[in-house]
């Protein structure tokens, strides 16, 4: 009887074993499922936030709910599909460009003429700092000339006169 | 109605050219009788125009189908002030519309002045009525609002076909917003027009004097009120009907209508340095030309389909006309210039480098590279398309990166600038008036470090907007304290008093502190929120402090729309808040599907609730909900911003006169004034 008791609490142990090999897997399979549904719906909202709707809005592709848009859906279902084939980033952007053309990044990369767009509000500030400092000689030196010129020869003579001999 | 309309626009067009040409003619033999003819006929052309909008608008509210422009903007179910507000839908009746508003300030500007500035005027009217000139040519042949619907017969003679019912009216305008948001706009637009016209003038003519500077200056304040008003009620029209929970995404057509604006803004302030120190004339002359002529390209972006954007309603092949009336433009201002630049000399030269002069100078600097900064991202897709033959996109982060830093400085100077003295500005004068505002600042930001704040724009908006509130807040404590001792009256009387004694820089003051609040507004931005979610009757969503529960949804009919609508209930801790409505509405007569956004806004923040549709994978509902924290500070600046400017116009009272140590204030008109009486002047 005992023995019975004892292969029936090692086949309940190991039932209560199994069991919680299955629970744990179950639980640990709950949490990995969503974390990774969770990452690539992440990394694709970057994605989409790296791309313009090419409907004509002018809004990021991310934040495009322009209702009647024609092509923001499809476009954030790509971007889905492509991230869930573990397409990496630079490619996913480079289909797009192939497909929509450039204007579907949000910004060109920095290089070539397209370095200009940073380069020229930097060219403007400067440009406009010296022609600041250039007014702001000018008037300074111009304002010396004119104190120097507003006292004249006679004027001198007068305050000489009134403030009488020299000590 | 519509040959009447047609015919009314001729004839403004003719009254147009007869005021351009006999206004030459007046100013070459100076005949005074040649001056009033032009006068008249620049006058006429406002009741003309006039007669042409009431026409085209007759033609709305009669549903007259067989006008090409009212079948394409509206139908019979269109509601009453949708039916007003359909003439600036299109191209052709927003340029009627823009020729109208142009009409009514040179109306103003001829008739206000007739008896003043004899000198001046004539050439006022030129360049306005050469202005009108081109816009009623556009109105005549290039985009005529009052084209018929017509088929021609085998015989080749035209039957007029009048359609059953209208396309309607663009969803996208169909909000209240919209009746009032385009016309500010395009007050803002017209009006920065008659600035244009008198700097000309004073110019052309040489005329003697700064008179004209104070005119240009009203009229400029007047035309930049409306543009603010129109580019915030904008922002808030994309905000409550675009439905991305955004006010401001940098699109071309929004940078179109901040352009002229920050360039006004540059006028306002330098122009005195004009008035008190005669410097910066040749400045503020080409601020008013590139104010005008930012306007028209603003235009031409607008209409050309130049830059894609959704606001660019109105796309035609109008823009060439618009670039040679910009050219046209240049070359007259470079030539008007080049002519006459001796006459543009200052009258005075800078003291010192610590001083308002030079504070004015880069309050300039930093608000042109703003200008110049939007520009150039606004531009460089044309620009790219031209060079390397590749269409791309500048987006918002890049408008955000410039930007942002350069309206943080400028805010900086908003705080400096009415610290420091004209001519110079002591060392001692700074320490005293800088220490507790900067201070302040100062404090402000370390307890919302200590807070939490991690951001750094929003801590260095916040550091900036305390500094220059309190700087505000001490320029009326001390002019109210003196007017306080020397009349006896309490603190707050003295302050209406102060005020009133300097309306200009006291309305100017209000209209920093608007200026404050509205950053604190775009500051709030940093802090949005959003969640996105399927929604079924019963279920629940969280955002910030808020839950959302879906109570129902249903479908409402309505002879304009049929519209899908969620009945939401809004929670906060467990206690029911309000019910919201976000809608999408299926618009019948164009076929055309918007939403309309259901927004509960408090002063800290804004729940921002939108019907995104139906999900296709399983066609149940989804709601976008946002959380904008600040966004109401926007609007509310708006309105301080309004009233500050009102204030700056209306006029100064003379300065009062009151003894010292008495109580009552004593007439200004009394003779010679005897030792112990004081003139408290206003002053900038």
């Amino acid at each position: 009887m005992a023995m019975i008791e004892s292969i029936a609490g090692a086949q309940s142990g190991r039932t209560r074993l199994k069991r919680s090999v299955v629970l744990s897997t179950l639980v640990l399979s709950l949490l990995v499922v969503p974390l990774a549904v969770a990452q690539q719906s992440d990394r694709a909202k970057a994605l989409s936030m790296r791309m313009m709707c090419v409907c004509g809005c002018h809004q990021i592709l991310g934040v495009c709910n322009h209702v009647g848009c024609t092509y923001s859906h499809d476009m954030l279902k790509e971007i889905d599909a492509r991230v869930g084939r573990s397409e990496s980033d630079d490619l996913i952007v480079q289909n797009f460009v192939q497909e929509y053309g450039a204007a579907v990044i949000l910004l060109p990369a920095a290089k070539g003429f397209y370095l200009w767009i940073w380069l020229m509000p930097i060219v403007a500030v400067i440009g406009g700092i010296v022609v600041v400092r250039f007014a702001l000689v000018h008037w300074r030196r111009k304002a010396a000339e004119v104190s120097l010129s507003r006292v004249s020869a006679d004027l001198i003579a007068r305050a000489r006169r009134e403030m009488g001999p020299d000590e | 109605m519509d040959i009447f309309g047609s015919f009314a626009l001729i004839l403004a067009l003719i009254a147009a050219v007869y005021a351009v040409g006999v206004g030459i003619a007046a100013i070459r033999t100076r005949n005074p009788l040649l001056t009033k003819s032009a006068r008249n006929a620049g006058m006429a052309v406002f009741v003309l125009v006039s007669m042409s909008v009431v026409s085209l608008e007759y033609l709305f509210f009669t549903n007259n189908f067989s006008m090409a422009y009212v079948a394409e903007h509206s139908n019979r179910d269109l509601p009453f002030f949708y039916k007003f507000a359909a003439l600036w839908a299109g191209q052709e009746g927003s340029l009627l519309f823009w020729s109208w508003l142009l009409s009514i300030y040179a109306f103003l500007a001829l008739f206000l002045n007739r008896r003043k500035h004899p000198e001046l005027m004539p050439y006022v009217g030129v360049v306005l009525a050469t202005v009108q000139t081109f816009f009623l040519v556009l109105n005549n042949f290039v985009a005529t609002p009052f084209q018929i619907l017509g088929q021609a017969s085998a015989g080749g003679a035209l039957t007029v076909v009048a359609q059953a019912d209208g396309h309607g009216l663009n969803p996208l305008l169909q909000y209240p917003e919209m009746v009032i948001h385009p016309p500010m706009l395009y007050l803002g637009y017209t009006g920065f027009t008659v600035p244009f016209a008198f700097a000309m003038a004073a110019l052309l003519g040489r005329y003697p004097g700064e008179k004209w500077i104070h005119i240009t200056r009203r009229w400029t304040m007047v035309a930049w009120t409306f543009q603010s008003v129109g580019v915030l009620l904008g922002a808030h029209w994309a905000y409550a009907v675009l439905g991305w929970g955004g006010y401001w995404a940098w699109d071309p057509v929004e940078n179109a209508s901040f352009l002229p604006w920050i360039t006004a803004t540059a006028f306002l302030h330098s122009v005195m340095m004009q008035e008190k120190r005669g410097m910066m004339k040749v400045w503020n002359v080409w601020l008013v030309f590139v104010t005008f002529m930012l306007c028209i390209l603003g235009t031409l972006l607008t209409r050309s389909g130049v830059v894609s954007s959704v606001h660019a309603f109105a796309q035609s092949s109008i823009g060439t006309w618009f670039t040679c009336f910009l050219v046209f433009i240049l070359i007259a201002c470079v030539l008007a210039f080049w002519k006459n630049r001796d006459y543009l000399r200052s009258d005075n030269q800078l003291d010192s480098l610590v001083s308002r002069e030079s504070s004015f100078l880069f309050n300039n600097l930093v608000l042109l590279a703003g200008c110049f900064a939007v520009l150039w991202g606004t531009l460089f897709p044309v620009i790219s398309e031209w060079v390397e033959g590749t269409k791309i996109s500048v987006g918002a982060p890049f408008f955000n990166k410039v930007t942002i830093p350069i309206a943080l400085f400028l805010l900086f100077l908003t705080g400096v600038g009415p610290l420091l003295a004209w001519r110079k500005t002591s060392y001692d004068s700074l320490k005293r008036n800088f220490a507790w505002p900067m201070a302040g600042g100062i404090a402000a930001g370390v307890i919302a470090l200590v807070f939490g704040l991690r951001y750094i724009y929003p801590l260095v908006c916040l550091i900036m907007s305390v500094f220059v509130t309190l700087t505000i807040a001490a320029e009326f404590w001390r002019g109210a304290r003196v007017i306080s001792a020397r009349s006896g009256t309490n603190i707050f009387a003295s302050t209406g008093q102060l005020v009133m004694r300097n309306t200009r820089r006291y309305g100017g003051y209000i209209v920093h502190f608007a200026i404050v609040v509205i950053f604190i507004g775009i500051a709030g931005q940093a802090f949005n929120r959003d969640v996105q979610q399927e929604m079924a009757v019963g279920s629940r969503m969280t955002i910030g402090p808020y839950t959302i529960v879906c109570q129902n949804f249903d479908e409402v009919k309505n002879p304009n729309y049929d519209s899908e609508r969620a009945t939401l209930e809004i929670l906060r801790d467990g206690k029911s808040l309000m019910m919201l409505y976000p809608e999408r509405r299926f618009f019948l007569a164009s076929q055309v599907t918007e939403t309309m956004v259901a927004i509960q806004s408090t002063p800290l923040r804004d729940l921002y609730v939108v019907y995104a549709g139906r999900s296709p994978e399983t066609n149940r509902p989804v709601i976008h909900a946002y959380l904008n924290p600040l966004v109401k500070c926007i609007w509310f600046g708006g309105l301080i911003l309004v009233l500050g400017t009102a204030l700056a116009l209306i006029p100064s009272r003379q300065p009062v006169i009151v003894l010292r140590g008495a109580t009552e204030a004593l007439s200004a008109t009394g003779g010679p004034l005897p030792q112990s009486v004081g003139v408290a002047h206003g002053d900038d």
